[in-house]
Formats: C-alpha cells, sequence, structure tokens
C-alpha cells in the first residue's frame, strides 16, 4: 500500500518538474526573442528612421519612411475592405442565416480560409490581381490582406453576436423594429466592444504579414503613394534586407522588426483592455 | 353567471364583437410536435387576463403567438385564427412590426438595451414619430411615470440602462413598451425574475395600466394570477382546461384539473 | 348584442381607446415603410457579403488551377514523385516537388514533436502549478507572444538560433549518435548553418505560444468541482490532470494541436532564411532541405513559365494538405465529440 502510494508520489513529483522544465524552457526561448529583439531594434531606433527613405546598397544613413508608411497605408485598406465585408458577412451567419443551409456552407469555407497558408492568398492575388493588372501594385498588396482580415472578422463576429441573448433581439422586435434595425441599433450596439476587439485582432494579424506582399506589393525603394505602383513596406523591406551583406541594412531590418513588433503588441493590448472593459460591464 | 359554462369547454366560443383578441381552434406546431391544442378564447379589453398551469402547458406559446414572435424562428407555425380587433393576424404578408407595434410584450428577464436610460425608451418613439426634443423629452417623462420609474431615474437619464437594479430594469422595460403607445400588453412571468418588493410595484403597476391597455400576464405564481388578473385560464398539456372569472377559478372551479391544479395537488 | 362571458369592468372608457388607435397605426404604418428598403438593402447586403466569402475560395481555387495548369500538363502525376528540381534545364525543366514536401512534412512533424509536448506542458503549469501571482502576466506574455508576426521568428532564428545550434548543439547530438544504426543517419554531419533541424526548432518556437494558449483555455474551463472531487479522493496533481483534465478537455486541446499543425505547413517566413532552400532530400536533419512555402518564396518572384507554374501547382499541394489537415481535424472532433455524447 505504502509502496504504491510512494510510486504515485514519485510519478507526480517527475510530472510537475517536467512541466515547470517546461514552462521555463519555453519561456526562455521567448524571452530570449524579445530581448535580442530590444537590444539589436534599439540599436538603430533613430529619428531618422522616420524621416529617411530605405537606403540604396551600400549606403550608411537612410530610414524607413517609406515602408512604415507603405505599410500603414496597406493594411489601413486591406483593412478597410476586409473588416466590413467580414462583418456582413458574420452578421448573416449570425442573424438572418443562423438556420440556413448556406451558412453552414459559409462558415466551413470561412474556417478554410482562416487556416489557409498567406503565401496561398499571395499567389491567389498574384494571379488575379496583378497578372492582369499588368505589375505589382500597393492596391494588390492591400487586397491579399483584405483576404487575410475577411474570415478572422468574420468569425469573430458571427461569435460576438451569438453572446448577444436572442431576448434581447426579441424585446427589440417586440417594439415592432424592423430586422435591420434589430441588428444594427441593438445587437451592434449589444456587441459593439467584441466587434471592434474582433477588428483590432484582425489588423494585428496583417500588419506583420510578409509572405502575401512578397509578390504583391512587391517593395519599393523610393517613396510612392500610388496604388497602382509597387509600395515599400516593413515587412518586405525586413525580408530583403535580413539576408543582406551590408551591416546597415541589417540594423535597419531590426529596427522595422522592432516597430512591427510593438505596432502589433500596442494592438493586442488594446483588444485586450477592450475585452476586459465588457466583461466587468 | 351561468354563461361561464360556455368558456369552460375547449369547444368553439361564442362570438364577442367587443374581444380584443381572439382565438379560433388555434393550434401551434415547434416542428413536429403540437405545443398547443385547439384553444379558442377570448381577451376582453381593458382587463387583465392571467394564464396560469405548469411548466411547458403552452402559456407563453400562446402569448408568443398574440405578437408572432414564433415567427422569428423557422419550424415553428400557428394554424386557426388569432383574430385583433375582427381581423386575423396570422394570415400570411402581415406587417409583423405594425403588428408588433400594437401588441407590446414585456419578458421573464429584463432586458434594457444596451444604451442610455433616456435612449431606451427614445428609441421606440423615434422609429415611428418626428419629434421636437421638447416633445420626445415629455413622451419619456410620461412613459416613465407611467411605468412609476420617473422618480427614481429623472436625475440620472444618461446612465446606461444597464445599471440600473432588477426591478427597475423591468419596469424600464415596461415604460419602454408603454412609451409607443401599443393597445394590448403581453407580459411573460415579467416577476419571475424580481424580488417581493419590485414584483409589488410591477403589479401596482399592472392594475394602473388596464385602465388604458388589455393585458395578458403568464405567470407561474397562482397568488399573483389571483391578485392582478379580472379573468384566468388555465392551460395543461397544450390544452385551455378552464377559463373564467378569476374569483370562479380560484373559487369554484368546474373542473378537476384546475381544482388540483389550484390546491397544489400536481403541477 | 352578441351573447359575452365577459363583465366589462370599464366599458365607458372603450369608446375613447378605439377612437385613439384609429389615428395611430397610420402614422406607423408609414413610418414602418420608409424603414422597408434600408431593411431589404441590408438583408441583401449581409447575404451578398457572405456570398462574397464563398467566392473567395472559389477564386483562389480557380486561379491556383488555372495558373497551374501547365505544370500538370507538364509533369502530370509524376510531379508529386520526382525529386530533380532543375528550372534552367534545356529544352524542358525537370521540376518534381517530392524535396519542398518531404521538407514541409518533416520540419512540421519535428516542430510539433517538439511543440505540443512543451506547449501542453507550459498549460498545465499555467492552470494547475503556477503560483496565482504568475498565472496572469505569463499568460497574457504567452498570448502576445501568439500575436508576433511570423518574421520576427524567422529572422532571430536566422541571427541567433541558427549560429548557436550549429556551434554547439548539432555537433552534440553528431556525436551522440555516431555509429547508431537509423539514427546515426538521421543526425549525420557536419552541422549546417541553414538546416531542417534549424527550420524545425524556429518553427516550434514560433507555434507553442499557440497551443499553450488554447491549451491552458481549455484546462481553465473544467469546473473546479470536477477537480476537487478528484482530489478529495486523494489524487495527485498529475493523475487529476491525467484522468480528469485531459480527458474533458481532449476536443480543445486536439483542436489546438491541429491549428498550431496547420499553421506550421503554411509558415513561410519563420522558415524560409535557414531552411537553405535546397532540393535534396537527405535522410538527415541536419542537412539543408526546403519547404513548399519557403521554395515560393525564393523563387517565385524570379520565375517564369512552367517554373513560375509549377510554384503555384505547389501552392495549390500546400493548399490542399493544409485542408487535410483542417478537414481531418473536424472530422475527429465530431467523432469525440460522439462518442462522448452516447
Amino acid at each position: 500500500m505504502m509502496s504504491l502510494y510512494a510510486t504515485r508520489r514519485r510519478r507526480d513529483v517527475i510530472i510537475r518538474v517536467l512541466c515547470v522544465a517546461a514552462a521555463g524552457f519555453g519561456l526562455m526561448w521567448l524571452t530570449l526573442i524579445l530581448f535580442t529583439l530590444l537590444w539589436n531594434g534599439l540599436a538603430g531606433l533613430h529619428l531618422s528612421v522616420f524621416t529617411q527613405m530605405t537606403p540604396p546598397p551600400g549606403s550608411k544613413t537612410g530610414g524607413l519612411a517609406n515602408a512604415i508608411v507603405g505599410s500603414l497605408v496597406m493594411t489601413v485598406i486591406g483593412v478597410g475592405i476586409g473588416a466590413p465585408l467580414g462583418l456582413f458577412a458574420g452578421t448573416y451567419l449570425a442573424e438572418y442565416g443562423r438556420h440556413e443551409k448556406l451558412s453552414f456552407y459559409v462558415r466551413f469555407i470561412n474556417d478554410i480560409l482562416l487556416s489557409a497558408p498567406s503565401i496561398v492568398i499571395g499567389l491567389f492575388i498574384y494571379s488575379a490581381v496583378v497578372v492582369p493588372m499588368g505589375g505589382f501594385s500597393a492596391l494588390a498588396g492591400s487586397l491579399a490582406l483584405a483576404v487575410i482580415v475577411t474570415p478572422v472578422v468574420v468569425r469573430t463576429t458571427e461569435d460576438m453576436l451569438r453572446l448577444v441573448p436572442d431576448q434581447v433581439r426579441e424585446a427589440a422586435a417586440a417594439l415592432g423594429l424592423p430586422r435591420s434595425l434589430v441588428i444594427r441599433r441593438i445587437a451592434y450596439r449589444a456587441a459593439r466592444t467584441g466587434l471592434i476587439t474582433g477588428i483590432l485582432l484582425a489588423t494585428a494579424r496583417v500588419a506583420g504579414e510578409t509572405a502575401p506582399l512578397l509578390f504583391t506589393a512587391l517593395s519599393n525603394q523610393f517613396w510612392s503613394l500610388s496604388l497602382s505602383q509597387p509600395m515599400a513596406n516593413l515587412p518586405v523591406t525586413i525580408n530583403n534586407f535580413v539576408q543582406s551583406p551590408y551591416e546597415y541594412w541589417r540594423q535597419l531590418a531590426w529596427t522595422g522588426a522592432l516597430l512591427i513588433t510593438l505596432a502589433v503588441l500596442a494592438l493586442n493590448i488594446v483588444a485586450r483592455l477592450l475585452g476586459a472593459e465588457r466583461k466587468t460591464k | 353567471m351561468t354563461d361561464l359554462a360556455l368558456m369552460t369547454a375547449p369547444s368553439p366560443a361564442p362570438v364577442a364583437t367587443r374581444a380584443k383578441i381572439e382565438t379560433k381552434n388555434l393550434d401551434f406546431y415547434y416542428g413536429a410536435t403540437r405545443a398547443l391544442n385547439n384553444i379558442s378564447l377570448q381577451l376582453a379589453p381593458n382587463t387583465v387576463t392571467a394564464f396560469i398551469g405548469p411548466s411547458g402547458c403552452g402559456k407563453s406559446t400562446l402569448l408568443r403567438v398574440f405578437n408572432r414572435m414564433y415567427d422569428l424562428y423557422p419550424g415553428q407555425r400557428a394554424e386557426g385564427e388569432v383574430l385583433l380587433d375582427g381581423k386575423n393576424i396570422l394570415v400570411p404578408g402581415l406587417d409583423l412590426n405594425l403588428l408588433r407595434a400594437r401588441i407590446g410584450m414585456v419578458f421573464q428577464k429584463p432586458t434594457p438595451f444596451p444604451m442610455t436610460i433616456y435612449e431606451n425608451i427614445a428609441f421606440g418613439i423615434k422609429l415611428y414619430e418626428n419629434l421636437s426634443r421638447s416633445e420626445l423629452d415629455g413622451r419619456v417623462e410620461h412613459a416613465l411615470r407611467g411605468a412609476a420609474l420617473w422618480n427614481e431615474v429623472k436625475d440620472k437619464l444618461d446612465a446606461s440602462g444597464l445599471s440600473l437594479s432588477g426591478g427597475q430594469q423591468q419596469r424600464l422595460c415596461i415604460a419602454r413598451t408603454v412609451a409607443i403607445q401599443p393597445e394590448v400588453i403581453l407580459f411573460d412571468e415579467p416577476c419571475s425574475a424580481l424580488d417581493p418588493i419590485s414584483t409589488a410595484k410591477v403589479e401596482e403597476l399592472l392594475d394602473e395600466l388596464k385602465a388604458k391597455y388589455t393585458i395578458a400576464i403568464v405567470t407561474h405564481n397562482m397568488q399573483q394570477a389571483a391578485r392582478v388578473s379580472e379573468f384566468t385560464a388555465f392551460m395543461y398539456l397544450g390544452e385551455l382546461v378552464e377559463f373564467a372569472q378569476t374569483t370562479r377559478i380560484f373559487t369554484a372551479p368546474e373542473k378537476r384539473q384546475t381544482q388540483d391544479y389550484i390546491t397544489g395537488r400536481f403541477g | 348584442m352578441s351573447p359575452s362571458p365577459f363583465v366589462f369592468p370599464c366599458g365607458a372608457r372603450l369608446v375613447n381607446i378605439e377612437t385613439r388607435m384609429k389615428s395611430l397605426p397610420v402614422d406607423r404604418a408609414r413610418a414602418l415603410a420608409a424603414f422597408r428598403l434600408g431593411d431589404a438593402s441590408f438583408y441583401w447586403l449581409t447575404r451578398i457579403c457572405a456570398l462574397v466569402v464563398l467566392c473567395i475560395l472559389g477564386g483562389i481555387i480557380l486561379s491556383l488551377m488555372i495558373g497551374a495548369w501547365p505544370a500538370i500538363q507538364t509533369f502530370g502525376f509524376d510531379f508529386l514523385v520526382t525529386r530533380r528540381w532543375a528550372p534552367q534545364l534545356e529544352p524542358t525543366p525537370v521540376l518534381g516537388a517530392l524535396g519542398p514536401i518531404y521538407g514541409t512534412l518533416v520540419t512540421s512533424a519535428l516542430a510539433m514533436l517538439v511543440a505540443v509536448p512543451v506547449g501542453i506542458g507550459i498549460a498545465i503549469f499555467l492552470s494547475e502549478l503556477c503560483p496565482p501571482a504568475l498565472r496572469r502576466p505569463v499568460g497574457i506574455a504567452i498570448e502576445l507572444l501568439a500575436g508576433i508576426p511570423s518574421i520576427i521568428y524567422g529572422m532571430w532564428g536566422f541571427f541567433v538560433l541558427a549560429p548557436f545550434m550549429t556551434d554547439h548543439v548539432q555537433p552534440l547530438f553528431i556525436d551522440l549518435f555516431d555509429g547508431v544504426p537509423v539514427l546515426g543517419a538521421i543526425f549525420a554531419g557536419p552541422p549546417s548553418y541553414l538546416s531542417l533541424f534549424n527550420a524545425s526548432l524556429v518553427l516550434a518556437i514560433m507555434v507553442l505560444p499557440f497551443i499553450t494558449a488554447i491549451s491552458r483555455d481549455v484546462f481553465m474551463s473544467v469546473p473546479p468541482m470536477l477537480k476537487e472531487s478528484a482530489y478529495g479522493l486523494g489524487c495527485t496533481t498529475w493523475e487529476v490532470v491525467r484522468n480528469v483534465v485531459i480527458p474533458y478537455t481532449r476536443t480543445g486541446v486536439i483542436g489546438g494541436i491541429m491549428l498550431a499543425l496547420g499553421r506550421a505547413l503554411g509558415e513561410t517566413m519563420a522558415v524560409t532564411f535557414i531552411i537553405g532552400n535546397s532540393f535534396q532530400i537527405s535522410g538527415s536533419i541536419f542537412a539543408p532541405g526546403t519547404t513548399i512555402s519557403a521554395a515560393i518564396a525564393s523563387e517565385f518572384a524570379e520565375a517564369s513559365g512552367v517554373h513560375q507554374s509549377a510554384l503555384i501547382l505547389l501552392g495549390l499541394l500546400l493548399f490542399v494538405l493544409t485542408f487535410i489537415v483542417l478537414a481531418s481535424a473536424r472530422l475527429m472532433l465530431a467523432r469525440l465529440e460522439r462518442k462522448a455524447g452516447a
């Protein structure tokens, strides 16, 4: 009896030690990544990063201004297209089409899109937009990002609207509200913070996406705000600079990586704060 | 008084031209399951009619037929006739929003909308009428007074409706319903989530409201039915077992089943 | 007067009310009519958006098919079993997907081999063992890390992890298994900066926060009563986890692992810097290789003709692969749920 108990105790202790070790092991790598990123990124974080264009090969000056602006522009357009699309599609799934066969298919396909590799999205936009338009463009890049944003927003919108109790919808309908007003004025409002959180998280997701931009927006060493031209952006710039032999380019890559990470973390934190606010309400 | 005997049977009831709502041979189905069986009854104007019976007897279902709330869900359907002022509301193509504006509903759990107290009331009014700010203010105050809530909330109209207590929320929902001036108000167990003091306030309110509105109330609480209603319908397993004046139901019910339920022998 | 059972308590008031009602519904009908167009348009707006989601998938499949068609015509089924990748060969290039497919499967499998036990270990630590004061900050840190873009992991792997592994860890394994059958071949030297092994590790570290975050969430969802009653029987922490927590949360954990596997299979930027882009298949995990996504990322911009088409075909294969993972995960989950229900 006692020996059996001892075996059980021993096994428990071993597993506990393993779990703590796993936590230590995992957290060590993750802190290491953040530390390297901060260390290397901060080293190159000067004002010139925000004011100067990406440098030509070999240059010892230059910044990321065009890449930062390009990333902002494409992210905003991508979210601007993808978020409303996802919001309305998610609304259909949660409200009008809850019991329709169509919703079943859309839901399933949306799951596939959610897990589709982002480089495949890049290939799709290359074939569907870049080739017909005759060249790489910021518009193509934005569309690629929109395709990634959409399924994320569809999913969160449906989930958040489903959290709104049916009784609230019934109460609104009992006042004689037309269905669209029940949704827009009542359900959206009740789910508002959740919906915003979903869009913020989708924005965070695409802010650092690289693979779908590699052959859609390409990159641009120069300042360009034209949507029909290739546009500089942080992720592809980093991708090009990382493997270069130029020390200054590598430094800029680290700084750019730090900027992206900070932006993504900020979006995540705002989303979390909003989520927490919702829960306390 | 002998006429009452006619009402006790689920057979076709005599036509009362002045009934506000009248059901004729009403059947209701959830998919293939029949939840209401051949219900025929009449709700008199400016009275409170209580529906009692054990859980699942169909009393809430019946209420949801009156404003066709069931239409929100697929697979639910009603057969027979429901007449509102003599017009059948089960006909296809009826404007449901218009119907629901005429027949208000208050739910079991308070359902304030996620907006301010003022907006909760003004929202429904603005839907139907273009009013100036001062007119709107007047209507909101009137509705809140009508729901005996004005004195409690007049200083915090901009607070969220969700910040009120449960009983206040329920009265806010009543005010919201009253604000759009319906003709009938349906109450679906309005006090089951409330404490006794709030319940008493809602019951007082019911007594005042019946001066203006026709009221139907579903309740689990037989004392409540006895206190607030003029007529009581006892339902069991989707059938209308007995329908008569409340005093009659509670003192001298015709049917054995009613008697058993009233005295707590089952249910 | 028609017979009525009712005794009207306030019949006098009735008249007033009826006259009042006559004026009201007319206005309301007009007010509601104003909404009718907006109501219908909103319905169609949402429905069309839902249909657009369907069309996006259709568009992806169609455009990949069209793009891949020349390669399918040229290579046919041989594409899947050919090891050689010679895009410059005249007159017709020889292109086979075996190398990238092999690399994709090996790196993902290795990554999961590391990330699943560690990730679940951390989740158990967080939900059962961690001091409460640490639980929230560590949990939030893990969730934030799950959101960091993959190119950051790729950079870090390129600059920090790969040199370290190549100089210190790989030689260790090579010496350890030297001469051992099978294992000796898997861990055959020489150490390489650009290798499947290094790429797998970066992938593992990247999906780790995913697995941890999802597993922790589902572990936390176990009702405390259930755990308490197991502790009440005298179970140790491990026995509670083993017999209560894991069975209760199995579907959620498997879902999380499958999600992570899908990420690993399709991941581009975390591996592309350090995998070496070699289409050779070598038995050793310390040798350079490539994955489907890395091959596309590094060659697509310069490719043309049948070479480009072959890369699109690779993309199609990757899409099919991730779809199979997702579909099998769903099937498995559905079966588990049915079993649990029965």
